[in-house]
């Protein structure tokens, strides 16, 4: 079972991480930015994946099952959120809500 | 243990068990209860010391001197001190005056304290007090004599300040502890002094070792003895405390005057004996602040128009006389002085509490007069008093100051001018105690009294009061004749195996002395009674000498200048100086430095959750370039 060298899944798990990571950092919805963290938990379970089968060890897969689980409670909490503030008609813009300025 | 031992014990611990329980009991005991526990406990030592002394007197008159342990107080090194008590003739004689007297006080206290609110804290602290006094007198070695005296103190402290809602009473409190604490200190000295050269804290230890030790080093622990001494007996210098102490409940003064504290200076002196022995010039200088004291404390008496005050000085004038005898060796006629001023003293004082009681608490003798007809009892008890003070024939006063004014005149040159002051304290003595007696008693009743005499008609007093003052009269009469020169001299028979006397009067200087002093007494009396009874003498109007009378002779002044005012200044220029700036500078600065960091790290809470985000990924970026790079 030999597939592509374990750099390869390192590249792509690091574009995936770096294009989640522009897009928390460069949109403004929520939502968006939601769906970029997602992206960047991918990328990172790609790479627990990737050295899980490099190494011949089943520890990194059951982190990455560990990571889903997070991530959809992450998801659930997170989507919860954005629905109490549309259905308050808060506006969908993380730049304007700038409560905890200290 | 020995009956003594046992006696000695209970004596000691009664009264401690009844503050104990006062204070525990709280509101579980009633008011009138708690004086009856405190009475009965004090009476219980009366009867254990009578227990005692009836045991020791079956005793060799050599060996009556009992010591007992109850354990090991204080153990470093080589250092021991036991809670052991000592009970030899001197102690058993301060019990028994203690004891006796002190119950009775308490006892008057039960009627004189009805009504008060806090009788309950009262009566624990006269037991605490009569406590700590048989600590002081009953104690083996120099340790718990300090303790004692320590706890004589804080009692009269605590009393002193019992009416703590009045701030003249809670100032003379602090007033008498703060200068009770200079002798306290001073006095720690010299035992430390005594304890590093002898080894050891006992009576008998340090007796043994003071014959060895050089002048300087015995001198300089009598000093520091006598200033404890000088202080707990109100002596010059340190004597402008007692006055002040008058602000206390008036059978608090008679206790502070009669039976503790202010007599623990005579005993200690009388105690150590062998040390002051060692040191002839101090023992000249007790002498000599005794003489000081009886004048100067007899003159301010002159010129104080409150009671209790009037009587104060005469205590300060007493116990120069005590002190006067001890300093010239004349051991047991100071303790015979000792135990019959107890007497008198108790008397006026307690007296006079019927009366402030009988004028809703007036104290001034000028809006008293003419209360002869309206207390006649208690003018007859005042009168035995003032009789007794002025040392009048047949009372007890009489033989005990003569015996002492007699032992001055049969030693060297220097006791004989002791003796010439002394005669001086008699007059004025009897001046003073009477022109008390014929102002307040005697004349027309004054428009105050007029107005505020309670009705008399059942009684002048509570029994309770009545029977203390009428046992007190009774004693103060016959109290000196266990001792009458010429005749027998049970007294010096069983004190001398303690305190050797270093005088001997004979029995003609005995006589010769008493005659004189008894003659000058009555001549003070007579001038008083044309002063301020007949009217017929006007007093010189010297207004400089009254003034300083007036001021007691500017010690409050003087040490308000001398001590005080520096300390302020002092206390104020280091606060401005060194305090504010150093102290509170610092502090502010620390406060103001965290308060700037605070302020300035806000700045980066910005709000806006991308800008966290940036930082946490440019962080990532850091760690991930210098992970690869330094790995």
């Amino acid at each position: 079972m030999m597939g592509p060298e374990v750099t390869w899944y390192l590249i792509v798990a690091s574009i995936l991480f770096t294009i989640g990571a522009l897009g928390v950092l460069v949109r403004r919805s929520p939502l968006i930015v939601l769906l970029s963290l997602e992206i960047m938990l991918n990328g990172a379970n790609l790479a627990l994946i990737a050295f899980a089968r490099h190494q011949g060890d089943a520890d990194g897969q059951i982190f990455a099952l560990t990571v889903m689980a997070v991530a959809a409670s992450e998801v659930v909490v997170g989507l919860g959120l954005i629905v109490a503030m549309s259905r308050r008609r808060l506006p969908l813009d993380v730049d304007r809500m700038t409560t905890l300025r200290g | 243990m020995t009956t003594v031992a046992v006696t000695g014990w209970v004596c000691l611990l009664s009264p401690l068990t009844a503050a104990l329980l006062i204070t525990l009991a709280g509101d579980r005991l009633s008011r009138r209860g708690a004086g009856y526990l405190a009475t009965t406990s004090t009476f219980v030592s009366f009867g254990a010391a009578l227990v005692g002394f009836m045991s020791l007197l079956g005793d060799n008159p050599e060996e009556r001197a009992e010591v007992t342990t109850a354990w090991t107080w204080l153990k470093a090194g080589s250092f021991e001190a036991g809670l052991s008590l000592l009970v030899d003739p001197l102690s058993m004689m301060m019990m028994l005056i203690v004891s006796g007297v002190g119950s009775l006080i308490v006892m008057y206290s039960i009627g004189y304290m009805d009504g008060e609110d806090e009788e309950r804290r009262y009566f624990a602290y006269m037991a605490l007090f009569v406590f700590s006094m048989l600590l002081l007198v009953e104690g083996a070695n120099l340790v718990l004599l300090l303790a004692g005296w320590g706890l004589v103190g804080l009692a009269s402290y605590l009393l002193i300040g019992f009416h703590h809602e009045r701030p003249s009473a809670v100032a003379a409190a602090k007033k008498a502890f703060v200068m009770n604490a200079i002798g306290d200190a001073t006095m720690a000295l010299a035992i430390f002094l005594l304890f590093w050269k002898t080894g050891t804290v006992t009576f008998s230890g340090v007796f043994d070792g003071v014959d060895g030790l050089s002048n300087t080093v015995v001198t300089l622990a009598a000093l520091g003895l006598l200033g404890g001494a000088v202080a707990k007996s109100a002596q010059i210098p340190l004597q402008t405390w007692l006055p002040d102490a008058m602000e206390g409940p008036t059978p608090v003064s008679a206790l502070i005057h009669a039976a503790t504290m202010v007599t623990a200076g005579v005993y200690l002196l009388v105690r150590l004996n062998p040390i002051y022995e060692q040191a002839e010039f101090v023992q000249d200088l007790a002498a000599a602040i005794g003489a000081v004291t009886l004048i100067v404390a007899g003159l301010i008496a002159l010129v104080q128009w409150d009671i209790k005050r009037v009587i104060a000085y005469s205590t300060m004038s007493q116990i120069g006389y005590m002190f006067l005898g001890a300093g010239i060796g004349a051991y047991s006629s100071a303790m015979f002085h000792l135990m019959t001023h107890a007497f008198f003293k108790a008397l006026l004082f307690l007296a006079a509490g019927i009366v402030i009681h009988a004028l809703a608490g007036e104290q001034d003798i000028r809006n008293m007069g003419g209360l002869r007809d309206a207390l006649p009892r208690t003018y007859r008890a005042m009168l035995i008093g003032g009789l007794a003070l002025a040392g009048i024939f047949p009372l007890s006063g009489f033989w005990s100051k003569d015996s002492i004014l007699a032992s001055a005149l049969a030693g060297s040159t220097y006791d004989k001018v002791l003796f010439v002051i002394g005669l001086g304290g008699v007059f004025l003595t009897a001046l003073y105690t009477f022109r008390m007696l014929f102002v307040a008693f005697g004349g027309e009743r004054s428009a105050y009294a007029r107005e505020h005499l309670h009705d008399t008609s059942h009684g002048e007093a509570p029994f309770s009061m009545g029977a203390a003052v009428a046992v007190l009269s009774v004693l103060a009469i016959v109290g000196g004749w266990i001792q009458i020169p010429g005749l027998w001299h049970p007294l010096s028979n069983w004190l001398d195996p303690v305190a050797e006397p270093l005088v001997e009067p004979s029995v003609t200087q005995d006589w010769v002395t008493s005659l004189v002093s008894m003659g000058i007494a009555l001549g003070g009396i007579w001038l008083a009674w044309l002063i301020w009874s007949k009217r017929t003498v006007a007093l010189p109007a010297w207004p400089e000498a009254r003034r300083v009378l007036e001021h007691k002779f500017y010690f409050d002044e003087l040490y308000d200048q001398v001590f005080y005012k520096p300390a302020v200044a002092i206390a104020r220029l280091l606060g401005r100086s060194v305090e504010e700036p150093l102290v509170a500078g610092s502090i502010d600065a620390t406060v103001s430095s965290v308060r700037e960091a605070g302020r300035a790290s806000t700045l980066i809470q910005t709000g806006y959750l991308r800008a966290y985000a940036l930082a946490l990924m440019t962080g990532l970026a850091v760690l991930a370039v210098l992970f690869v790079a330094f790995r």
